[in-house]
């Protein structure tokens, strides 16, 4: 378990660095200046002193320094908000995505496998068929739809849920929901495949023919084993969800990390674009490696195969 | 254990929502408006957008600051009028004895002279230096010495370190006086381009200086302890001068009839001397290794105490209270202000909603009480409700602002096409083929007005613009046959370029050409930093472009098309039109000053059509009715301080 552990942190390690290399070289390749931002043009002698400033004369140089701090956990200044540091930019938006993505996860996974295991165990019936197009629906309608629909419907005509925002209670239910719906919706196929396969193979024939309750059978030893792949698909998805929900952050005036991500880009706000990358990318090397060592603690025997 | 499981993702789950909850915020502020885009920096020498103007001018105070309805200067931290010396040249401002800073503190000429320089010095200043360089004595000199130095300081400075130059740094090291010393270093052998010379032949002394195995710091250490010495000597010549607390004298360099409006811009605001504890130093000197003068951007933080610094202190009718970054920022009413106990709105929240959509649906749900910009896809149908009286509580602005084309008046080609453009009778043919009018009414609907005049007209007291060309094809056609492609004939591709926020406008010029001349019209729509990149190397034929008026003066836009300005985009260059903007700098009648003024603008709107200007915008924003105090005007300046909420 430990060497798991360790060479998968190694692994993690390069990885990230291989990202972080790689997005320097976009970073420093992408058209556009950084430093201009009003209407009017920048004049050269500024902007060459800007650059200086920043180590950003010198690409070498600025890939070094900026590695540097990023070790350190420092990543330096950001070009579109002179007042804050890329690090209180991070610090402010993180926890709310975080939050976010975890509360549309746990979201998923409360109605997500009920609702899979329900259609499993009824397969044919009126739910099975009306959760299946339910599914499909999820998986399909992108988030800025469904969200803008609850938007309407809750808080413009129903005014039982703020607009947008964020900072109290109120303002978590409806984006958590729309980011939690593809997810859910996933989850819910997975739950079912992997129970109808578990309905049918021996031990359950076994449990049932030793007169366990059905009920028991279902959600205890058949479970156990249909969660599995929905457990592999949580590593990933928990990444996605805190880190990729930009849209909804959109949509409902979340104030979270997205909206960086993107608009750094958008901006050319080279230390942004790339503490926004490194820290997307150190999670969801983080999530893999969670999901890994929770797999090896539900069913032990998957330690000696990883 | 898939219970197990679930048991510690709930544990999870309550502890962050109980975190988030204990987390939560105060009352609601008695005014709340929405900031779109949240504000990009509070520091007044580096702000060009026109919400970070708001929140600034409402917790700072400069010399003079606008009226609301009228937007004549009127008094601000400074007694009104100033003196003025009969020539135009001098101003002489008496500080308020009853000016005071948010903890108390006098305001002093000393304060005032710190911002201003904040706002000319390399590292701190950005977007509007040339407010002072074009006006204040001697600033455009001085600002000149110190780019220089520190474009020669930083090449020196990377030289020292065993880093190379680029082609732009040896530019600046061949300019500074150190260079002949270092030439004798290395016997002369330094390949020296001419002035004219192109990237390559820089690239190349670039190459030599930094193998030149000399001795960097000591070259180094020359330039840097120069320039400490004459670093403020230098600045004593600038036309600025505090000679005691309570006075603040500007020298003009050129009569400026627009000072006192001018002066009520951010970058001309004081600053508490308390940030000079937060100022970066190198070697014990006020400016870095490159020589730039850099304070901690933490500054405009008003909870930040590093080095024992007070937090954010501001002169203004308001204090910044607390500023999250793209939530929320809370203004409170400064006890210390003079206004403040006339002030009815003591707290004002300004809210973040990045989608607009989503700040319109709050001010619907009651949310919020003002929304200074709607610039959603559907603003014509806002637009509609504002001028038919639906909705009372929405109002159109008719912003200062004009939206025009840049025609590329000076390469001969683009991406290995010819450019056509650099013909006088094709950009007026151009010109003449559009139907303005169908634009604004047809394509936009928003209620723009047509723009036939640079100058956006009755905004500028005193100053009426020419009246510009109206829609002729015949003369059009003509015109196109003139310079050799009649009907069109022989005229390759034209192309235009814009950003996505153009596309209807764009296509709609495109047909209006193609049916109307006869030209095919290829449409390149780029996203907005490699769009403003591409206009700004003159890399188009024809590009859209606008511009938002700085001050109140026509120059404000006819400087933008002068020789080698900055700003002009179409590289437009006319001798003729130079000089007569340079006779109107000196002229100290107003009337004539404005005629000269106008012949200058009818050179560009009626003969040489450097650009094509198409509408002035019409901003939608909306008012709720309970909220008084709040005036729709054309610079959308909406200071708090006269607002009263009656709910």
């Amino acid at each position: 378990m430990i060497a798991l552990i360790v060479r998968r942190l190694l692994l993690g390690i390069v990885t990230v660095a291989c990202i972080y290399a790689l997005t320097f070289v976009m970073v420093i390749s992408l058209p556009g200046n950084p430093f201009q931002q009003g209407q009017h043009n920048i004049p050269p002698e500024a902007e060459m002193a800007l650059r200086a400033r920043y180590s950003m004369d010198n690409n070498w140089l600025y890939f070094q320094e900026f590695l540097a701090g990023a070790v350190r956990l420092d990543f330096g200044p950001t070009f579109t908000y002179n007042d804050w540091t890329c690090n209180q930019i991070i610090a402010s938006a993180l926890p709310v995505s975080i939050l976010l993505g975890f509360l549309a996860i746990m979201i998923a996974v409360l109605i997500g496998v009920p609702v899979g295991v329900l259609s499993a165990v009824k397969r044919g019936s009126w739910f099975d068929v009306s959760s299946l197009s339910l599914v499909l629906l999820g998986i399909s309608v992108p988030t800025f739809v469904t969200g803008s629909a609850l938007l309407i419907v809750f808080a413009v005509c129903l005014q039982v849920a703020p607009v947008g925002g964020w900072g109290t209670l109120g303002h978590l239910p409806l984006p958590a929901l729309t980011l939690s719906l593809p997810f859910m919706a996933y989850i819910a196929r997975l739950t079912r495949t992997g129970m109808l396969d578990a309905l049918g193979s021996d031990f359950v024939r076994t449990a049932l023919a030793k007169g366990a309750s059905p009920r028991a059978v279902v959600w205890k030893h058949a479970l156990k084993v249909a969660f599995l792949p929905v457990l592999s698909f949580l590593g990933p998805a928990a990444a996605q969800a805190m880190t990729g929900s930009f849209v909804v952050e959109k949509v409902f005036g979340v104030p979270g990390i997205g909206q960086h991500f993107v608009n750094a880009a958008l901006n050319r706000d080279a230390g942004l674009i790339m503490s926004t990358v490194l820290v997307f990318s150190t999670l969801l090397v983080a999530f893999n490696l969670i999901v890994d060592v929770l797999y090896t603690w539900i069913d032990p025997r998957i330690s000696e195969s990883v | 254990m898939v219970r197990n499981l679930f048991f510690i993702c709930g544990a999870l789950l309550a502890t962050t929502l109980s975190i988030y909850i204990f987390s939560s915020t105060e009352p609601r502020a008695d005014f709340t408006y929405v900031n779109p885009s949240g504000i990009h920096t509070l520091d007044p020498a580096r702000m060009s957008w026109t919400q970070d103007f708001r929140v600034a001018l409402n917790i700072w105070e400069g010399l003079t600051t606008w009226h609301p309805q009228t937007l004549e200067p009127i008094e601000g931290a400074a007694l009104f009028p100033p003196g003025v010396s009969d020539d135009g040249l001098t101003y002489r401002f008496a500080i308020r004895e009853d000016a005071r800073w948010s903890n108390g503190d006098p305001v002093t000429a000393r304060d005032f002279l710190r911002g201003w320089r904040r706002g000319m010095e390399p590292g701190t200043a950005t977007d509007y230096t040339f407010l002072f360089t074009e006006n204040v004595a001697g600033a455009g000199e001085y600002v000149q010495w110190r780019r220089e130095a520190v474009g020669g300081l930083t090449a020196l400075a990377r030289l020292r370190d065993g880093w190379g130059v680029s082609g732009e740094q040896a530019k600046a090291i061949v300019r500074n006086p150190v260079f002949e010393q270092i030439e004798t270093a290395v016997d002369g052998t330094l390949f020296k381009p001419a002035k004219n010379d192109g990237n390559e032949a820089w690239e190349r002394i670039a190459t030599e200086l930094g193998e030149a195995g000399v001795d960097w710091s000591s070259f180094y250490n020359r330039v840097f302890e120069t320039h400490i010495l004459e670093f403020d000597t230098r600045f004593d010549a600038v036309g600025l001068k505090a000679p005691d607390d309570q006075t603040f004298v500007i020298q003009l360099k050129r009569p400026c009839p627009y000072l006192l409006d001018l002066i009520a811009l951010p970058i001309f605001l004081p600053c508490h001397e308390s940030i000079e504890l937060l100022r970066e130093r190198y070697r014990g000197a006020p400016i870095t290794a490159e020589g730039l003068v850099v304070y901690d951007p933490q500054w405009t933080k008003p909870d930040y105490h590093r080095n024992d610094y007070p937090g954010l202190l501001t002169n203004g009718p308001y204090r910044l209270s607390d500023w999250t970054f793209k939530r929320r920022a809370r203004l409170t009413v400064n006890p210390h202000h003079r206004m403040a106990r006339t002030v009815t709105c003591r707290t004002v929240d300004m809210a973040v909603y990045d989608n607009i959509s989503a700040s319109i649906m709050a001010y619907e749900a009651g949310d919020v009480d003002f929304l200074p910009a709607m610039d959603v896809p559907y603003d014509h149908e806002i637009a509609r409700l504002a001028r038919s009286g639906e909705r009372p509580d929405f109002h159109l602005c008719h912003v200062s602002a004009t939206y025009f084309l840049n025609f590329n008046c000076v390469s001969k080609s683009v991406d290995g096409r010819k450019n056509p453009f650099t013909d006088r009778r094709m950009r007026k043919a151009f010109a003449l083929a559009v139907d303005k009018q169908r634009i604004v009414d047809k394509v936009l609907t928003r209620g723009d007005r047509v723009a036939y005049s640079f100058v956006p007209p009755n905004t500028i007291p005193g100053y009426q613009p020419p009246a510009g060309l109206s829609m002729d094809v015949d003369q059009a056609r003509r015109l196109l046959g003139e310079a050799g492609y009649p009907d069109g004939t022989g005229l390759g591709p034209v192309e235009l370029l814009y950003t996505p926020s153009d596309e209807r406008v764009c296509q709609a010029l495109a047909r209006m050409w193609e049916q109307a001349l006869g030209v095919r019209v290829e449409l390149r729509s780029k996203e907005s930093k490699t769009f403003a990149e591409d206009k700004a190397n003159h890399r188009y034929m024809i590009a859209r472009g606008n511009w938002y008026a700085d001050y109140n003066d026509p120059t404000t836009f006819l400087d933008c098309l002068g020789t080698g300005n900055g700003n002009n985009d179409s590289g437009y260059s006319n001798p003729r039109y130079d000089a007569i903007l340079a006779e109107a700098n000196t002229a100290c009648n107003p009337k004539r000053r404005s005629a000269l003024l106008r012949q200058a603008e009818s050179i560009i709107v009626e003969k040489d059509l450097p650009i094509l200007p198409i509408l002035h915008y019409a901003t939608p924003i909306a008012i709720k009715p309970h909220v008084k105090g709040l005036y729709v005007n054309g610079r959308l300046w909406f200071p708090f301080r006269y607002v009263k909420v009656e709910r």
